[in-house]
């Protein structure tokens, strides 16, 4: 069913725009040529305006599109990494005598990452997953989380296969609830946890997402069909050859016991260098903090032997 | 800013038309009078919602002050979820709205340049998570929602915990109407997080009727037990709507 892959699906509306339309406060003429998606609070359109391709979204909420705008402003690229796109302005169209309040901003031209994955191939999934956790580790360490992480969020760019997040109507404080998210990669539908933003809501998401990228659409969808248990996903990174190899980095993904993004992001790499990280590295801790390192291993080792034999 | 006081919500679920009692849509403009949001969930199987309950759904929660939205069961969860949060927003909205009146005069946020606007929401967004929200959940259990009770008991988990990931103070509290022995029973009473094991369907009334209207009069009591001095004996405090129904009718038919 299409309904349960959209964000908070409902039918609250999406606004009419004209094609060609001028902004209420800055007087920016735009010219749409097409429809680019539709999210949770609004409709994106491709348009031209001042000579350049730019990205249009309008909400029929005006408080949604503000927030989005909020958030894109908020987030500041770190050692010249964007995040998501850049954001031009933000204005209202007046249709009908009503105001409706929309933004512009840079287009990401690009392929949505579950497209790039199936045309790409599978063996793109940990590189781009690695690739996703340095872009939140950055928005961590601001203070946001992105919440509604999720392939249809995630693009590609064509040219130099970069990553850019879009449509921050999820990016929540870290400390406040969530603003928005997808069932499919919610924590709190999982029942693994609750919905408040902190770095290990966002790597939740990301290790669903590994699994779903790594066994197609159509498995899929014949898993989110099924109640949701974590148990589930645990079951098919131990049986899929693609996803086994990543099981540490993904299982405590889902347990919550990554400290941050560049956790599972160090881990991740590790995993896919074909060795695992079960040691403390680096001889510059003190005695007791080995001591403590080799406790918490001897404590990894023994929940691991636990969860086999439970698993068995 | 000031702070607001407690936001006071009642959530209805239900899948068609009142058929007793007083109409469900005066029944919500009186809880609006109280300062209660009446939102609506209509929960549908496969086949469209008849006209006239969707209509129903629609002017009930015009008339609520709150939002509606008309749902497949596997939608309920997340519609829930969404609904509470924009219909909190729009409260917001509205007394942040009075508030910009008698500063700006006769114009309103929308006369703010969009970049005034954006500072605006922030505001209204860190008031909304921080705020407390009551949450009465009002369960339609006649014959033809029985099918869907256990999304709705889904919803209710789902809902827990969306309040409890919030800064600010939430509760919630279930009723399913009909009641056994009158129009609601209180199923879940005043809780900041509801148990796993819980099951909705467990002794369940069986029948006909849907009295919608008296039964948001009757969760519009649970608002009220809220405000008693914090002295009283709990026995006082905790007492169940079906206790004091007779005092209810008095006040209110």
């Amino acid at each position: 069913m299409r309904a349960c892959c959209v964000t908070m699906s409902s039918n609250l509306g999406h606004p009419f725009v004209p094609r060609e339309f001028r902004g209420k406060w800055n007087r920016s003429a735009y010219c749409i040529q097409g429809e680019l998606g539709r999210g949770a609070n609004g409709r994106v359109f491709l348009a031209h305006s001042a000579g350049k391709k730019v990205a249009v979204k309008v909400g029929s909420e005006a408080f949604d599109i503000l927030m989005e705008v909020n958030m894109l402003k908020n987030v500041k690229p770190l050692s010249g990494m964007p995040i998501g796109p850049r954001l031009y302005e933000v204005d209202d169209i007046v249709v009908q005598g009503k105001p409706l309040t929309f933004y512009a901003m840079e287009y990401v031209e690009g392929e949505m990452l579950d497209v790039f994955v199936e045309r790409a191939g599978r063996d793109w999934i940990p590189i781009l997953m690695i690739q996703l956790l340095s872009r939140l580790h950055i928005l961590h360490i601001q203070g946001w989380v992105f919440g509604d992480v999720k392939p249809e969020n995630v693009m590609i760019s064509g040219k130099d296969r970069q990553m850019r997040l879009i449509d921050f109507g999820g990016v929540s404080k870290i400390g406040h609830a969530v603003r928005q998210f997808t069932e499919e990669y919610d924590r709190g539908a999982w029942k693994a946890g609750d919905r408040r933003a902190e770095p290990g809501y966002d790597l939740f998401a990301v290790a669903v997402l590994m699994v779903r990228l790594a066994i197609g659409k159509e498995a899929w969808r014949r898993i989110s069909q099924q109640e949701r248990n974590t148990q589930t996903l645990c079951d098919i990174i131990r049986s899929d050859s693609n996803l086994y190899p990543f099981r540490q980095p993904l299982i405590h993904a889902l347990c919550g016991k990554q400290a941050s993004a560049q956790a599972m992001k160090n881990e991740m790499v590790a995993a896919l260098q074909g060795r695992t990280e079960n040691r403390p590295k680096g001889k510059r801790q003190d005695t007791l903090g080995t001591w403590i390192g080799g406790m918490f291993v001897a404590s990894l080792l023994l929940s691991a032997g636990l969860l086999y034999l439970a698993w068995m | 800013m000031k702070k607001l006081a407690t936001m006071r919500q009642i959530l209805v679920v239900t899948d068609g038309c009142s058929n007793t009692g007083i109409s469900p849509i005066a029944a919500a403009a009186l809880a609006r009078e109280q300062g209660i949001t009446v939102n609506v969930i209509g929960v549908i199987d496969r086949d469209q919602m008849e006209a006239q309950g969707e209509r129903e759904i629609r002017e009930l929660a015009q008339a609520g002050g709150g939002l509606s939205d008309i749902v497949y069961a596997s939608q309920l969860a997340q519609t829930v979820q969404m609904l509470t949060r924009k219909a909190m927003t729009k409260t917001i909205q509205h007394v942040v709205n009075q508030e910009l009146k008698e500063i700006l005069g006769n114009s309103d946020i929308e006369g703010l340049p969009p970049e005034k606007r954006m500072q605006v929401a922030g505001m209204m967004d860190d008031l909304g998570e921080r705020s407390n929200l009551d949450v009465v959940m009002l369960v339609d259990t006649s014959g033809s929602m029985k099918p869907k009770l256990f999304a709705v008991q889904q919803a209710i988990h789902d809902c827990s915990v969306s309040l409890r990931s919030r800064s600010g103070k939430s509760r919630m509290a279930v009723c399913s109407f009909p009641g056994k022995y009158s129009h609601m029973e209180v199923r879940i009473p005043w809780t900041d997080q509801v148990e796993k094991v819980y099951q909705l369907t467990d002794g369940l009334t069986m029948s006909g009727i849907t009295p919608t209207g008296p039964a948001i009069v009757e969760a519009m009591a649970l608002f009220e037990q809220n405000e008693l001095p914090s002295g009283l004996p709990d026995e006082y405090g905790s007492r169940g709507p079906n206790d004091d129904e007779g005092l209810l009718r008095d006040h209110v038919f």
